[in-house]
């Protein structure tokens, strides 16, 4: 028993610990967004590496969720015969919900990771602390470029998936399931609202924010050798899932409840 | 320096096309309302029925545009009573005779009301920018649950009435006088069939009266 209640009382206090690391890096990262002068070579690096080299992988990640949502959704309303609304749910699911939430899951598993056993193995060389010696803050040169082309870059992700999901519906509907492709667009673009949209990308812009922050926090918080980056690396892809998939709820009801 | 450029030139291209994702999106979705021709008419009624923001309005049955605002209009002065004004959005080349029969209509099993504008006659004048047509109003569901009340107990009253034999329908049905009578007679003609050539003595010729008489 006693055992269990330190247990507990052990894991609560790391996840405080996280929670304020993240916090304070949060909070270090925007002053130094705000102290204008950013690395912009490296800026377009990671933004390069988060946008332009991810879009392959989302569009056909997109593309196969547009198809999976459309059938599934049909498997159910031939039986009430409107599969004409598929659309409709498709569209508006896609751009409020699937849309951010995959991209972002996959981009945290993708580059997230990624960013993790990088600053992770420069943390175990000693080269962050190199950096530190040349009066390079670590902040200002690893984690501001990755936060702003997170948050800039994930959005727009969204914006392709959100296409690409719409047209992978498209193509079940106009070519399976012999809906007119006038009728799936207009259905399709009637159903969604402004509000719907911008619900999307205002997540999309938090979990942006999330995976970087996430993800740097667990590189520069290694310890141990090339064990530690492999650990870091994976409490780097848990935390974010987590804290994504928790700020997607959080979000959700936020939005439910203040703009009915 | 040229792989940062390439580098730069490809984050431009991914963040232009996506810039372009986003005006389809909004493109669509806004259905490009505000940027073709259309026009505003107002419509007043005395009671909407639950008209809103967006229902649709159709002129011969066909989607024309959509409610553009609805509120009411305060009464001026007291012998008057508050009436509800309907801004409507109309698409440019829909032209709308005066004399169309505004009303407001439910579509479907869900009961989203809609506008229904009937055309009218006179295609000489038809309805400008801004102006105004009394619309007429829709029958509330209590006033139609009343009248059918209404009708209903007095149907009932009719058939609790033929139930008792009284009327002439009533009569028909329940007394059996009728029925006993045209027994006889037809049991009376099958015992005597020359009754029906038999003509019976007639008096003197009446000029106004003969042509009512049979044989």
């Amino acid at each position: 028993m006693k055992s269990f209640l330190e247990y507990i009382g052990t894991e609560f206090i790391i996840f405080l610990d996280f929670l304020g690391g993240l916090s304070i890096l949060g909070l270090k990262t925007v002053s130094s967004i705000v102290r204008y002068p950013w690395h912009r070579v490296r800026l377009f690096q990671q933004a390069n590496r988060v946008g332009v080299d991810s879009l392959p992988l989302i569009s056909l990640l997109a593309l196969f969720q547009g198809i999976i949502l459309a059938l599934n959704t049909a498997y159910q309303l031939k039986r009430l015969g409107s599969e004409m609304y598929i659309a409709g749910i498709l569209s508006v699911s896609m751009v409020r919900e699937l849309g951010p939430v995959i991209t972002a899951l996959i981009l945290a598993g993708r580059v997230g990771a990624a960013i993790t056993a990088e600053i992770a193995t420069m943390q175990v060389t000693e080269q962050v602390d190199a950096l530190r010696t040349l009066a390079n803050d670590p902040v200002r040169y690893l984690v501001v470029p990755r936060f702003l082309s997170f948050s800039v870059m994930l959005p727009l992700l969204v914006l392709f998936a959100n296409a690409i999901g719409i047209f992978g519906g498209y193509l079940i509907c106009v070519y399976r399931l012999n809906i007119a492709s006038r009728l799936y667009t207009k259905i399709a673009f009637d159903s969604l609202l402004f509000k719907d949209l911008y619900v999307g990308l205002v997540k999309s812009v938090v979990f942006g924010m999330i995976i970087a922050l996430v993800s740097c926090f667990e590189g520069f918080r290694v310890t141990g050798g090339a064990e530690g980056v492999g650990k870091a690396t994976t409490r780097c892809v848990v935390s974010s899932f987590i804290l994504i998939i928790a700020a997607d709820c959080i979000f959700t009801a936020l939005f439910y409840f203040l703009m009915p | 320096m040229s792989e940062k450029s390439s580098i730069e030139l490809k984050v431009g291209t991914f963040i232009f096309l996506s810039l372009i994702v986003f005006v389809a999106f909004v493109l669509l979705i806004g259905d490009f309302k505000e940027w073709t021709n259309r026009y505003n008419v107002k419509v007043v009624f005395g009671f909407v029925d639950g008209v809103k923001v967006g229902s649709p309005v159709r002129f011969a049955g066909l989607d024309v545009g959509e409610v553009k605002n609805v509120d009411i209009i305060n009464p001026s002065s007291s012998d008057e009573v508050s009436r509800v004004q309907v801004i409507v959005r109309l698409k440019g080349h829909v032209r709308i005779p005066k004399d169309s029969l505004v009303l407001v209509n439910t579509l479907g099993l869900l009961g989203e009301k809609y506008i229904e504008i009937m055309p009218g006659k006179n295609y000489a004048s038809f309805l400008k920018s801004e102006d105004t047509i009394v619309g007429k109003d829709p029958i509330p569901m209590h006033s139609i649950m009343r009248s059918s009340y209404d009708t209903l107990q007095d149907v009932k009253e009719i058939i609790s009435g033929i139930r008792h034999g009284e009327g002439t329908i009533g009569k028909l049905i329940y007394d059996e006088t009728v029925y006993t009578n045209i027994e006889a007679f037809t049991a009376d003609i099958r015992k005597y069939p020359w009754k029906l050539l038999y003509r019976t003595k007639e008096e003197k010729p009446n000029p106004e009266k003969t042509n009512f008489k049979t044989r």
